[in-house]
């Protein structure tokens, strides 16, 4: 093939690089002309002897890293993410569409135990909670996806329902768009990786793990905020339960608890409170149109507020007292709804860090609130 | 698929595996066809049809190039090609910008029409690889290069994965005769090219994603208004997050192509040294800016023909580099910032063209070149105009009421890798990192590989995609 690459004499590059004090000519030195060829080439040295010494020491460097969080109690696990959550999101367009969902925040995917709900119940629900999010844009969604007509549990943690505030809304969009590239990287890491390395999760990340050491002076007017640490472990159907260590480590939960403290009380930043009634009517109103939606086609809609504790549930009260946000909710739903504090049997635990229950607690309420929907709301076909 | 996912590491090596399988030279460059194919369509399978569009419009737009006999044929079959890409990438990438102002004109005029919204996805990168083909064509136009004689070597040209989506933006006349021979890396090529992929990533995974983006984020994307150290501070994370995301991906690709025996040209060359405008254009991006130059500055006339004309070719120039980059004005008004700078730059050097710095007066002419670009970013970065004047604002320090924004990890972050890019590109600024690898001892290089790949692996990344693939 002829193609022209010697347009430019070899005096003009030269005159090209001494003019910018450039060490090597690319097409910028070559103004309209074919471009010819690019030459690369290899520094001389021990390539190979370079990449064992780099192999050994990054095996090294991994496997010190790994070490150090595993002493930390750290055992692999699957990660939380629109991926995951993607997967369980798909089972209702694959044929599960008259299952029995659940949406809401961290109370809820940490406290619903799935595999004791399915012992009682035959079967095992889809769970697409997703903590520090309002169910609200899930629930929008399912309502416009006519796959859908089983029954759906929507968990109430009245600072996120009724605030809209949305730590994982993106999942949605993540499930509509997720290319073919991004499912075969999720497969491969729920294969390759996630059951294997304790280190790969979001909160062992080398930026989230340096921003969070105690030695980073602090700016005036700007402290150093605590952002929430691991609270959960996730199997791959995202069966979740609250990490053990929140419960057994006394120093974990303290700092569980003293970063749940930060946002408990009162600050001259909360927005002012017509702001946050306007913002909770607007919440309601979009779930009394996505729930109408659901019940038209069928679907059994279930509102469950789980428990929460210590200043926790006074923030809770304080933000959106019962009368204001939960009572309303069910009156302009219609939908029925299981408020922890009016059973018994769903009361008296005693959440490690005022807002998730422990796995054993979380196995007791799973099975009492299962009697209860079955007991008063969904009540089994009567057997013909 | 991007270069900084699971899918991509596992694809690679099956690539590489039959790459290195004892068949002829023709079924391995099926095979890097094929997989380039595939490569494009892991995002969005239909898309690949546009890729096919263009390289056959391409293909037959320079075979007629050649065989016509009248130049208005020739103009004719140029002119198919160019309409082709151009109109593709119009449609896709301008088509909502475009009707959005059409809309806001007819209303300016008292006219109410409200257009049907539309729901355009922008294939990725159709940006690169139309300008890709259009040099293809525009080469054998202006008689620098006669057309392929293989449609398959042209099609892998169009195709070849590691430039495909993000560049370099490669001249038919690089590529195509690497495909004429059979290529195989030497075990040296394969080992720094895999070197040179890890130090890409480190780029984007760790300097990039995890440490940069979330500071220019919490400024830019947030509803607080900055005062001047957020401002600057979010600017300048901003100014090293693009740098390394960019030529993070121009790096990897080069390894990629490395190892399978093939060379990419530079696309950086440490930009954030330059000295003036023109330097700053001949170290960034540069096998964009040396194709608007050829192919749009060049036939605009240059400065062949007075300096009005090349006042003229050059605001035209950056004016369209800066809508390449995106379809809204802050794009365009970036590119008019720089094309005002390089004019500036002319007159001062028609003026004082004799003048040849000392050292430290280089220095300062370079600190204010960076301090000039960073002006420019903060028009790339915001999203709209409101949010461009409030961050200038905050870096003039005129904002009132402000609070601070940032929290001291993410300002000393920024203050050491910023910093960091800084010295380092000084120190390269007449060097290349081949002949620095070259001078180091062994094991300084197995250890700052392994630094490196261990802090790719332990930043975990979240497989965002590269900057440029929006455009």
């Amino acid at each position: 093939m002829d193609m022209r690459r010697h347009d430019v004499s070899p005096e003009d590059q030269v005159r090209y690089l001494r003019r910018g004090d450039y060490a090597r000519v690319t097409a910028a030195d070559r103004p309209g002309v074919a471009q010819p060829v690019p030459e690369r080439d290899v520094p001389a040295q021990p390539w190979g002897r370079i990449m064992l010494g780099a192999a050994i020491l990054f095996a090294l460097l991994l496997g010190t890293w790994e070490w150090h969080w595993r002493a930390f109690d750290v055992r692999p696990a699957y990660r939380n993410d629109s991926g995951l959550w993607a997967i369980q999101r798909r089972r209702i367009d694959a044929g599960e569409g008259n299952a029995t969902v659940v949406i809401g925040s961290s109370r809820s995917f940490f406290d619903l135990q799935l595999d004791v709900w399915q012992k009682l119940d035959g079967e095992r629900p889809i769970q697409l909670a997703f903590e520090g999010t309002t169910p609200l844009p899930f629930l929008e969604d399912l309502a416009a996806d006519p796959n859908f007509t089983g029954r759906l549990i929507v968990g109430v943690a009245p600072q996120l329902f009724f605030s809209g505030f949305g730590f994982h809304k993106d999942a949605i969009a993540f499930y509509h768009k997720e290319s073919p590239s991004q499912r075969v990287g999720q497969c491969l890491s729920m294969h390759l990786i996630e059951p294997f390395w304790a280190f790969d999760d979001d909160d062992y990340a080398l930026a989230t793990v340096l921003q969070r050491q105690p030695w980073w002076p602090e700016r005036p007017g700007k402290p150093n905020s605590l952002h929430v640490r691991r609270l959960s472990e996730s199997g791959p159907d995202r069966a979740t339960h609250l990490w053990s260590k929140v419960a057994d480590d006394p120093q974990y939960q303290a700092l569980a608890r003293s970063i749940w403290s930060q946002h408990l009380k009162p600050s001259p930043d909360d927005p002012p409170p017509d702001k946050v009634a306007k913002t909770r009517d607007e919440q309601i109103d979009r779930v009394v149109k996505a729930v109408a939606t659901l019940r038209a086609r069928g679907v059994k809609v279930l509102f469950v507020r789980p428990p929460s504790a210590g200043p926790y549930l006074a923030s809770d009260d304080r933000e959106f007292p019962r009368a204001q946000a939960w009572d309303v909710l069910l009156a302009k739903t219609g939908a029925p709804g299981i408020y922890f504090s009016d059973y018994p049997e769903l009361s008296g635990f005693d959440p490690p860090e005022w807002s998730h229950l422990k796995l054993a607690d979380a196995r007791k309420f799973t099975a009492a609130l299962h009697a209860i929907v079955v007991r008063d709301f969904w009540k089994p076909d009567p057997p013909k | 698929m991007v270069f900084n996912s699971l899918t991509f590491a596992a694809f690679f090596a099956l690539v590489l595996v039959v790459h290195n399988l004892p068949l002829p030279w023709t079924w391995r460059k099926v095979n890097l066809l094929l997989a380039s194919y595939l490569f494009y369509s892991a995002w969005n399978p239909p898309f690949v049809i546009l890729l096919w569009i263009s390289t056959v419009v391409d293909w037959y737009a320079a075979q007629g190039l050649v065989k016509a006999r009248r130049e208005s044929a020739r103009h004719a079959w140029m002119l198919l090609s160019v309409i082709a890409n151009l109109g593709m990438l119009g449609y896709f990438k301008y088509g909502t910008f475009l009707l959005d102002n059409f809309a806001a004109l007819l209303h300016a005029a008292g006219i109410a029409y409200q257009p049907v919204p539309s729901d355009i996805v922008l294939p990725v990168g159709i940006s690169f690889y139309t300008f890709a083909t259009l040099s293809y064509t525009l080469d054998v136009y202006l008689r620098r290069a006669l057309p392929a004689e293989n449609f398959l070597d042209y099609a892998l040209f169009v195709t070849f994965f590691p430039h495909l989506v993000a560049g370099p933006i490669m001249r038919p006349t690089e590529l195509v005769p690497q495909f004429e021979q059979p290529r195989r890396a030497s075990a040296d090529q394969l080992r720094f090219g895999l070197a040179l992929m890890t130090l890409g990533l480190f780029n984007k995974v760790v300097l990039a994603d995890s440490f940069l983006a979330p500071v220019a984020e919490h400024v830019y994307d947030a509803q607080a208004i900055p005062g001047a150290l957020d401002a600057w501070a979010a600017t300048l994370a901003f100014s090293g997050q693009i740098f390394c995301d960019f030529a993070g991906y121009s790096t990897t690709a080069i390894g990629a192509a490395l190892c399978l025996g093939f060379a990419m040209p530079d696309n950086f060359r440490f930009p954030y040294a330059a000295v003036g405008f023109s330097d700053f254009w001949r170290r960034w991006h540069i096998t964009l800016s040396s194709w608007l130059r050829d192919y749009l500055y060049i036939p605009l006339g240059g400065n062949r023909h007075g300096p009005h004309r090349t006042y003229f070719a050059l605001m035209g120039t950056m004016l369209l580099g800066g809508l390449w980059h995106g379809a809204n004005w802050t794009f365009v008004v970036w590119g008019g910032l720089h094309g005002a700078y390089l004019a500036a730059e002319r007159v001062l050097r028609s003026r004082f063209g004799h003048y040849r710095p000392g050292p430290l007066t280089l220095l300062a002419l370079g600190l204010l070149t960076w301090v000039l670009v960073n002006v420019t970013w903060v028009f790339f970065r915001a999203k709209t105009f409101d949010k461009a004047w409030i961050v200038l604002r905050g870096m003039a320090g005129t904002n009132v009421d402000t609070k601070p924004i940032l929290e001291s990890f993410y300002l000393i972050s920024v203050a050491v890798i910023v910093g960091g890019i800084l010295l380092a590109h000084w120190f390269m600024r007449a060097r290349t990192l081949e002949g620095v690898v070259a001078r180091a001892h062994p094991a300084a290089i197995s250890a700052v590989w392994a630094l490196l790949a261990f802090a790719i692996v332990a930043a975990q990344g979240s497989g965002a995609a590269f900057i440029y693939f929006q455009f």
